[in-house]
């Protein structure tokens, strides 16, 4: 089962080393991060990216369904 | 500011709002002589029930019950929790529901705890009014322990996750985790969590027996009007009704849904959930607003968008920052700048699915669609303006009312 890099919105500083880590990442105008599209990175470097998030809001997750 | 008259409107279609009289609301004995009492079903047969009449949640996302009862697994530790906060402020069918047919309520979170063989049960409410009348309610009947709590008004706080965070001790902003109650809710237990009028509908459904169903929903709705329409209110009407129908002056652009919900033009658009979506619209929160002539759009919706800026958590980057800046485009694009345009649309597109609740999704739905549908004001403040006051048609809430 294949994991993607998630961002909890509640934690994230916009630091923005996952910008230098995930290739594909860019940053918005207010320096928060938009991650590449779901299944375009690979888990080795999602797994370092979440390592390196100083505001441990980049997780690994299950892709789950978006139902509220 | 338009004045909304707070009775519900006479009509001949009534159920939910059925012997409603003005003063307040219908005591136990009138209830059961109107409805009788609601069968005592089991899962099976209340989600049976659900899916027979096509039932879908009435707060704003319309997800299938049948389908969210099934998600939920029962026993003891579940809880059931009446989401009747009403943070939109445009709608005000939840507290009119509550305000006069509480039993009805009431009844519905009888049949689903029953049905999920729990007594856990709770019901957050803000406007006093309602409070007051679901306790008067729940003073004449002995079915049921049911812990009411008053929240705070603002817009995220009566998000689903929102709601289950309070009645856990936290905070009244949802987690960063987007976990579905029925996995974890209250106290990190199994949630069964709906929309005052959810209840009501099932505890009518209930009342009433199973009534066949060609798949589209079944019975009615409740809706709050603003603006050109016959009478500013909550109005029960019958699925299906055209839209046109509710508005005095057919072809006008219409909101539907609320503050999180679309702009859209109203022809051949009728009251179905489904057929809405299909549409690229959202029945939402049951708001329906037509702009009167006389009052400048743009400017309305700019006054709104910088009540959504307003109402943001503050927990999310894209939202706190986002949502300000969208506005003060509208404000740029009402004083004739040529150039927010582009920068508006990227910006929408930026802060689109980027929070932990549908805030921001929200938030940008009602502004894209509104500059789409708009495109003839847009026009005229492009050369000038369009001359128009702004006369605050739809309701914003004032800023210490608004806030947490």
């Amino acid at each position: 089962m294949s994991r993607t890099p998630t961002i909890d919105w509640t934690r994230c500083d916009g630091h923005g080393l996952c910008a230098q880590l995930l290739p594909g990442t860019t940053l918005d105008e207010w320096s928060f991060p938009v991650l590449p599209p779901d299944g375009t990175v690979t888990e080795q470097d999602a797994r370092a990216a979440v390592l390196a998030c100083p505001a441990l809001a980049l997780r690994l997750e299950r892709a789950q369904n978006k139902a509220s | 500011m338009t004045t909304l008259d707070p009775r519900p409107a006479p009509t001949t279609t009534a159920r939910l709002l059925a012997g409603a009289h003005p003063g307040g609301a219908v005591g136990l004995a009138e209830h059961r002589d109107l409805h009788g009492a609601p069968a005592p079903l089991d899962r099976a047969a209340l989600e049976a029930l659900c899916r027979e009449t096509g039932l879908r949640g009435r707060g704003g996302a319309g997800f299938p019950v049948a389908t969210k009862l099934a998600a939920t697994p029962g026993g003891r530790r579940t809880h059931v929790v009446v989401n009747g906060s009403e943070s939109e402020p445009a709608s005000h069918k939840d507290r009119t529901l509550m305000r006069h047919a509480p039993h009805l309520v009431l009844d519905g979170v009888a049949v689903v705890a029953r049905a999920l063989g729990t007594d856990r049960t709770s019901l957050v409410v803000h406007d006093p009014a309602a409070a007051h009348a679901i306790r008067a309610a729940l003073a004449e009947r002995s079915d049921l322990s049911l812990r009411v709590e008053l929240t705070p008004a603002s817009f995220v706080a009566g998000e689903a996750r929102s709601v289950t965070s309070t009645l856990s001790g936290g905070a009244a902003v949802p987690g960063g985790r987007r976990v579905l109650p029925s996995e974890s809710g209250v106290d990190g237990r199994p949630t069964f969590l709906s929309n005052a009028e959810t209840f009501a509908a099932i505890g009518l459904h209930a009342c009433r027996g199973r009534v066949p169903s060609d798949g589209a929903e079944d019975g009615t709705t409740l809706a709050t009007l603003w603006g050109d329409v016959d009478r500013v209110g909550v109005l029960e009407i019958v699925h299906g009704t055209p839209l046109d129908d509710l508005t005095a002056r057919p072809g006008r652009p219409v909101l539907v849904g609320g503050y999180h919900g679309t702009w859209v033009r109203s022809d051949g658009l009728t009251v179905d959930r489904d057929a809405l979506r299909a549409a690229g619209a959202t029945w939402g929160a049951g708001v329906v607003a037509v702009l009167p002539e006389a009052t400048c759009p743009l400017g309305e919706v700019a006054r709104v968008a910088h009540w959504l800026a307003q109402q943001s958590a503050r927990q999310c980057g894209p939202c706190t920052f986002g949502l300000p800046a969208i506005a003060a485009d509208l404000d740029a694009l009402v004083q004739g700048d040529v150039t927010a345009a582009e920068r508006l649309t990227r910006r929408t597109a930026t802060v689109r699915g980027r929070g932990a609740c549908a805030h921001p999704d929200g938030a940008t739905r009602f502004v894209d669609t509104a500059l789409a549908v708009l495109h003839d004001d847009l026009a005229l403040h492009r050369h000038g303006g369009c001359g128009r006051p702004v006369l605050g048609v739809l309701p914003v809430p004032h800023p210490e009312e608004g806030h947490r």
